[in-house]
């Protein structure tokens, strides 16, 4: 060894990796089952990930009014029939256990005048979401982080999980490492959770996503482990001036000094026009009510009607795509569920949260503050099912051949003595990835090509990356993340030979029922990363007799 | 990157903003015991600094308005 390093070994009966709602709650509710918890984090839990930008949590209550049939045939038809159906309403039918939770928690919601939560009707007469109160917003994820304490959960912050250990084919635990020494943090769990959020390429202009670098699904895959397929892309954009999430941050909990007021970007939620003065065009009413997420700026834009302006007190601010790149939408890629209780097809290792590729939403955002829901949710189920099947387990051992192999992997990027940094291949990735025309509006020409260079990154510089200090090893291994994900998410674009959702692709315009009904898996086969086509339940397509244009009432181009 | 400082006059050394820096842009000057900017290539400007800092001690300069975003058009 180059540098030495000290070890530190810890034991639970749970490992919860990711402290963000998933996290924290499955942390909670393993440790309230009476089993030991270990919650680690890369960053501080209560502070990381995006889970402290929320600002609204989805409930459904048929007290209220709400009808589960409505809720679901509206997510069905808008998710153009791809959402996982049994997740979805686990999601719906458990979200307002958990909205009581976060309430006997201490996060405060809003209210009216006699002291009932402020429903906010999104999308408007269907299913409702409650608005998490501004004196608790931000707030609101601290308040998670006590409660964990409170429930005796062991919580380590900044500490970057690597490579997970695996024994006898059964996760057994993890690695990890701080940012600022060579110390080597070994987890022997008997069940692992991953709950490290979403996946993406560190896009300047999406500050929530900076620390979501595929850690979990990477480690997984590596592992064994199977991953939904990622072709349905997020397509958040992002104003030239104020990259998104800054305005949830600033002015939070302190007045905003003049000079910085340009970072909250004035005008937000106002109408978008394109370069020839027309307004982007809202989806048909049946299609769906929610806002521009989706590819319709990236039409513009490849029709050749950028730039697209919104206006604001200060004039017209440019307004662009590829906000969150490398992610998918959430929960559209993720662990694969293999059973209803958020494990995956790896013994010993469970997935909640967006780490968990559940499809509850389906191709296309159907539901606001159905998010931090479905984290609260799974993590819940996750973490009660854990911590059962760790309580009914004997303690493992773990052989200290398995620990070294991972350690040999934690370290390997600071034994080299040179190579290429992460830094540059972190760029040279989102380069090659964030152009419009590769990674959102597709075509098998251009995935190829991309791939093709993506193929040389992973083979010939991946395995040189080098690190100078433990900050650069940290962004190594995040690197190294990346590129896989990359690599999943243009096969997974090229898999897919027809469009739905937020997938398309010009040179096959049109959902392709039933043969498309279906998700796509990735997983290591001899080496190689092999997809699958998993057929969605017949019981679950849409009646294909009726007309396409019923069923798709939104029109791709070239359709 | 980004343009962030941290001035030494007014930080107290609690090190919230190490903590909640989700980029490992911060540090903890060992000699001094303030918080410095170690690796500004990592900031993305999300301003918990700025936000969780009891002492106003992180300046976020203006000029980040003019860094470039790379887009996915342009």
């Amino acid at each position: 060894m180059k540098h030495s390093s000290r070890e530190n070994r810890l034991e639970a009966d749970v490992l919860v990796i990711g402290g963000g709602i998933a996290g924290c709650f499955a942390a909670i509710k393993a440790s309230e089952q009476g089993a030991e918890v270990i919650l680690v984090d890369k960053g501080y839990v209560g502070k990381s990930g995006q889970t402290p930008y929320a600002r609204s949590f989805m409930a459904f209550n048929p007290d209220w009014g709400h009808n589960l049939d409505v809720w679901m045939d509206y997510i069905n038809k808008t998710s153009e029939y791809v959402n996982n159906r049994y997740w979805t309403k686990v999601t719906i039918r458990e979200s307002y256990a958990r909205y009581q939770d976060l309430v006997s928690w201490g996060v405060h919601f809003r209210t009216d005048q006699d002291g009932q939560p402020i429903r906010s009707s999104m999308p408007p007469g269907v299913t409702d979401l409650l608005l998490i109160d501004d004196k608790t917003k931000g707030e609101y994820a601290l308040i998670l982080r006590k409660q964990a304490v409170r429930s005796e959960v062991k919580i380590l912050d900044r500490i970057t999980i690597t490579e997970l250990l695996k024994q006898d084919g059964r996760i057994v635990g993890a690695v990890g490492m701080p940012p600022d020494s060579y110390d080597l943090y070994t987890f022997i769990a008997t069940a692992t959770i991953l709950c490290v959020g979403a996946c993406g390429f560190k896009p300047a202009g999406y500050p929530p996503i900076v620390q979501l670098t595929a850690d979990g699904e990477a480690m997984a895959y590596r592992a064994g482990a199977e991953i939904l397929g990622k072709e349905f892309v997020d397509t958040h954009s992002t104003r030239m001036d104020t990259p998104i999430g800054i305005p949830n941050m600033l002015g939070r909990n302190k007045d905003v000094p003049d000079d910085l007021k340009v970072l909250i970007g004035p005008g937000r939620g106002k109408p978008e026009i394109d370069a020839e003065g027309d307004k982007i065009p809202d989806r048909p009413a049946d299609a769906s009510h929610y806002g521009y997420t989706y590819l319709e700026r990236e039409l513009i834009a490849h029709a050749g009607r950028a730039p697209i302006t919104t206006p604001t007190p200060d004039g017209d601010k440019e307004v662009v795509g590829g906000a969150c790149l490398g992610m998918s939408l959430r929960k559209a890629d993720g662990i694969w569920p293999a059973d209803n209780n958020c494990g995956s097809s790896l013994p010993g290792l469970y997935a909640a949260g967006d780490a968990l590729g559940n499809m509850q939403n389906g191709a296309v955002y159907a539901l606001s503050g159905s998010a931090i829901a479905g984290g609260a949710v799974t993590g819940t189920i996750a973490g009660v099912a854990a911590a059962k099947e760790a309580l009914q387990m004997e303690k493992l051992t773990v052989e200290q051949k398995e620990i070294a192999r991972a350690k040999g992997v934690v370290f390997a990027p600071i034994e080299r003595q040179g190579g290429f940094s992460p830094r540059w291949v972190t760029q040279l990735l989102q380069n090659t990835m964030m152009p419009y025309f590769i990674s959102y509006i597709k075509k098998a020409d251009r995935l190829q090509a991309a791939l093709t260079v993506v193929e040389f990154i992973q083979e010939h510089l991946v395995p040189k990356l080098f690190a100078g200090d433990p900050h650069e090893l940290r962004l190594a291994h995040e690197t190294k993340n990346m590129v896989l994900n990359a690599e999943m998410r243009l096969r997974s674009a090229l898999f897919r030979t027809e469009s739905r959702g937020n997938h398309y692709r010009e040179d096959y315009p049109r959902r392709d029922d039933p043969i498309w009904l279906a998700w796509t898996k990735i997983k290591e086969e001899q080496g190689k990363m092999t997809l699958i086509k998993v057929p969605v339940p017949k019981e679950w397509w849409p009646d294909l007799s009726t007309p396409y244009q019923q069923r798709y009432p939104f029109r791709f181009p070239g359709e | 990157m980004a343009n962030v400082r941290i001035d030494p006059g007014l930080c107290n050394g609690c090190g919230i903003c190490v903590k909640s820096c989700p980029a490992d842009v911060i540090r903890m000057d060992p000699e001094t015991d303030k918080a410095v900017i170690q690796y500004p290539q990592e900031c993305v400007i999300c301003c918990w600094c700025f936000v969780e800092c009891p002492e106003d001690a992180v300046l976020i300069l203006p000029e980040i308005k003019t860094s470039p975003l790379f887009t996915s058009w342009g």
